[in-house]
């Protein structure tokens, strides 16, 4: 593991990206190189909040994806499982899609070497629709005169179209019910580190990227877009490397309290008296591969009258297939249409294994889980 | 190559917004349109599942259950009309047409003289509708109709109404009706009954939201209580199509069917909506992108488009006009080309 | 002379539900409320399915496999060791007691400790009352 500052060499990406454009530099080295046959990364459909997982073949492509996009609460595990496990593909990941892309490998279901994962450090992603109102609530703009959006320094800050800047202490947003979505503001995954490379701007000076290289395909990374011209790099000083980890512990430390303050109000969730039965959430979620052979789509399981379902015999079945390795992405939360915090419970259950076994689902080294390897031992 | 794009639901008329996973230009699965204002990603099993239709259209035309080239059907439809008196020739359109394909549908209608017949769930319109917003902020939310179960994006703004404090009545067919979990009142009366037990809570701030009626003078009930509310219809157009066709009742609908010889049905559904002995019409042809029960009891059979081979536009339940764009390419016919073709 | 608390009892073919007989040739008497249902192996046993016994109306499940060391299929038992731990902490999430669930490790040889455990348990189960959920 080593830590660089990077940016781009390219103009053009140099403008358009964020904090020098190193990360679409990185993109651009790997795809003018043919070294991977398209990239999947985050690229606005219609404005800032509707960013959407786009495959790119084309470098010219690219400038499109560049930028961050903090109102686009995606998630890429099953596009990657699904559609592209035989392509040779780059991704932008953050914490959570590089912690369900782990996961996926674990399971056979992704190829780690047909894979390069550019990790992009995560304070959190905030929904779209609620995102907007939020600015129309709490700042002076218009929520469709925003070009983009950043999370710095415990404020959310957005750039409206004539330059002019706007910021608002994430913590007094989230106190009114906005802000952060409720998984990333308990998130204490803030760095991908399981990524090859990690990426942000936290520690880093105006204009650069700070850089963890977390293993060797991360460095040959580095080196060969340097040695393409790309990308320049320079060695962080150490108080970068400390700004950093001071950013990384604070983060840390807020979601942990968040943690301690939300956990135990699970026991007593009444929200499942709601549940329709639609299996959105089963449905949504990266680390669920069984499709159609999911056990709650057996004849024993399968309860249509009874709606909504004995909590225990829907959601505890799922929590006992796969709790385990849940990786906090909330994407059951944004996709049920009772808006039951499903992801709560799951993530609830990770932090009582991890408790019991050290496993941190998506993080830890890619072992078996222990619930299910032949170990002799107990628990 | 994979790619997303964006489309809108045609399950129902609230007018969800839904994702597309396209790969190798074939539409492969969903993906949350988290942007979207009308259900910020959610999407219920009905919208997940609706793109099955895509995935399982007809390729041929069939004429007499067996495949045909569509030419030929096309001819053989343009014989049956022309053998029949007009005046027993109805035309079934559907709220699953958009815009523009309504238009056409009634031009050609008018055109022939023949019967134009509409079927909007037995509901009719209403000009000033609540909107999912006000239904969110109501004091008291009246529910006629399993909206939880059947129309779960209205049934998450019952839901937020309950949160921020209101009453809700539910009514329902079913003694387990899924709408019910969440209500303060639940009654299985018939309409009447339940608007006569209520009428006395009604408030500045209610919102009736109803999806069925029992009869014709429910909705003039409804209407006569001053109260805001929001009919929920069965399919993505329906709440447009009113606005361009008079709706028919269900009474209505049946003796139409008594009159008429050759039946010329839309993209609906109308044999599993309607308990008829369509036996007793002579011909029934039916416009579908895929099988579904009118198809399958059809003489003829004229493959079109789905939604998301075609760009149009959806009214949604409260009024609002919501566009989409062709997800894919295809070459099947639109209905539009399809009644281009009928008037030679 | 019985109530009607309700036990399932998953029992591993070649200890527990060995010990079960040894208890039952040898007339010993214990609360007749548990229903066994004989599994090779306690290995076997998924969380799903004590949870599907607690939806369809168990007010207890017990589950008995072979001492550690002494599985028929090597490390078996291992497996639904650190299952029960998982099983232990998604019930009581739920509002189910703990106590409601439990597993035990008897032999075919221990007619007595099956006894003794059926008892034990049947009193827990006496004390929290029939589980509704």
């Amino acid at each position: 593991m080593s830590y660089v500052l990077a940016k781009s060499q390219n103009d053009d990406i140099h403008k358009a990206g964020e904090c020098g454009g190193a990360v679409t530099s990185i993109l651009k080295y790997l795809l003018d190189e043919e070294i991977v046959d398209g990239v999947l990364a985050l690229s606005p459909q219609n404005d800032v909040y509707d960013a959407t997982p786009t495959f790119i073949t084309e470098s010219d492509d690219l400038l499109s994806a560049a930028g961050s996009y903090h109102c686009a609460p995606t998630m890429i595990g099953d596009l990657v499982q699904k559609y592209l496990f035989d392509k040779k593909v780059a991704i932008t990941v953050k914490p959570c899609d590089m912690r369900a892309v782990e996961e996926l490998i674990i399971r056979h279901k992704i190829n780690r070497d047909n894979i390069y994962l550019i990790g992009l450090n995560c304070g959190g992603t905030v929904s779209p629709v609620s995102g907007r109102k939020m600015i129309d609530l709490f700042y002076e703009a218009d929520p469709d005169d925003v070009v983009s959006e950043e999370i710095d320094k415990g404020k959310f800050i957005i750039e409206l179209a004539d330059g002019s800047e706007e910021a608002v202490k994430i913590h007094d947003l989230e106190e009114e019910g906005y802000g952060r979505r409720n998984n990333c503001q308990r998130c204490d995954v803030k760095i991908p580190r399981k990524a090859n490379i990690a990426c942000g701007n936290w520690g880093a000076e105006d204009g650069w990227t700070f850089i963890e290289i977390n293993d060797e395909k991360g460095q040959e990374l580095i080196d060969g877009a340097k040695k393409a011209g790309i990308l320049e790099t320079k060695n962080p000083a150490q108080g970068a490397i400390d700004g950093r980890e001071k950013v990384e512990g604070i983060m840390i430390k807020m979601a942990k309290k968040v943690q301690d303050a939300t956990y135990p109000t699970v026991s007593e969730m009444d929200e499942w008296s709601r549940c329709i039965s639609c299996y959105a959430c089963r449905d949504v979620c990266p680390i669920c591969w069984c499709f159609e052979n999911c056990e709650l789509n057996k004849p024993y399981f399968k309860d249509e009258q009874n709606i909504p379902p004995t909590p225990i015999a829907f959601q505890g079945v799922r929590l006992s297939h796969m709790s385990f390795s849940c990786v906090d992405c909330g994407q059951c939360d944004d996709v049920c249409p009772m808006d039951i915090p499903v992801s709560l419970i799951f993530d609830k259950l990770q932090k009582k294994y991890f408790n019991r076994t050290g496993y941190v689902a998506g993080v830890s080294d890619d072992i078996k889980p222990p619930l299910y390897s032949p170990e002799k031992t107990e628990l | 190559m994979l790619e997303i794009k964006h489309t809108l639901c045609p399950s129902c008329s609230v007018g969800c917004g839904l994702n597309v996973i396209i790969n190798n230009g074939e539409i492969v699965g969903t993906f949350p349109y988290k942007r979207h204002p009308v259900n910020a990603g959610k999407n219920c099993l009905n919208g997940r599942n609706s793109i099955e239709c895509y995935q399982n259209k007809f390729d041929k035309a069939i004429v007499s259950k067996s495949e045909t080239d569509i030419e030929k059907a096309i001819e053989e439809v343009s014989k049956e009309l022309g053998s029949a008196d007009s005046s027993n020739i109805t035309i079934i359109c559907s709220g699953n047409n958009d815009m523009e394909e309504i238009e056409a549908i009634k031009e050609f209608g008018e055109s022939k003289n023949f019967n134009l017949a509409f079927y909007a769930d037995n509901l009719k319109d209403f000009a000033d509708v609540a909107s999912y917003d006000e239904v969110a902020g109501a004091s008291k939310v009246f529910v006629i109709g399993d909206l939880l179960y059947e129309n779960p994006l209205i049934g998450r703004r019952i839901v937020h109404a309950k949160q921020n404090g209101a009453e809700i009545y539910a009514l329902g067919k079913a003694e387990e009706s899924v709408t019910f979990n969440i209500a303060d009142e639940t009654s299985n009366s018939t309409v009447e009954e339940f608007l006569e037990n209520v009428k006395g809570n009604i408030d500045d701030d209610s919102v009736i939201v109803f999806n069925y009626v029992d009869s014709q003078d429910d909705l003039d009930k409804i209407e006569a209580l001053n109260c805001k509310c929001l009919p929920v219809f069965s399919k993505s157009n329906s709440k447009g199509t009113l606005g361009i066709i008079e709706p028919k009742s269900l009474d209505e609908m049946l003796e139409l069917l008594d009159n008429t010889k050759v039946l010329l049905v839309f993209n609906d559904d109308i044999a599993d909506e309607l308990e008829y002995d369509f036996s007793k019409i002579s011909k029934i042809i039916s416009f579908a992108p895929c099988s579904n029960k009118t198809t399958e009891i059809s003489d003829i059979v004229i493959p079109t488009k789905t939604w998301l081979e075609k760009e149009g536009s959806f009214v949604n339940a409260m009024g609002e006009t919501q566009t989409f764009t062709a997800a894919v390419e295809s070459d099947a016919l639109s209905e539009i080309e399809i009644i281009e073709k009928l008037n030679g | 002379m019985a109530d009607d608390l309700k036990i399932v009892g998953l029992l591993c073919n070649w200890c527990c539900y060995g010990g079960a007989d040894t208890a039952g040739t040898a007339r010993m008497q214990y609360s007749p409320n548990i229903r066994i249902i004989r599994v090779m192996c306690s290995g076997r046993i998924n969380p799903s399915m004590i949870f599907k016994a607690f939806q369809d109306g168990a007010d207890g499940v017990f589950v008995g496999g072979c001492h550690i060391g002494d599985c028929h299929y090597d490390a078996g038992n291992y497996k639904w060791s650190r299952r029960s731990k998982i099983v232990e902490d998604i019930l009581e999430e739920f509002g189910i007691e703990k106590e409601r669930f439990r597993h035990e490790w008897i032999s075919a040889s221990e007619g007595e400790k099956f006894q003794k455990t059926m008892e034990e348990f049947h009193n827990t189960l006496t004390k929290l009352g029939p589980l509704e959920l």
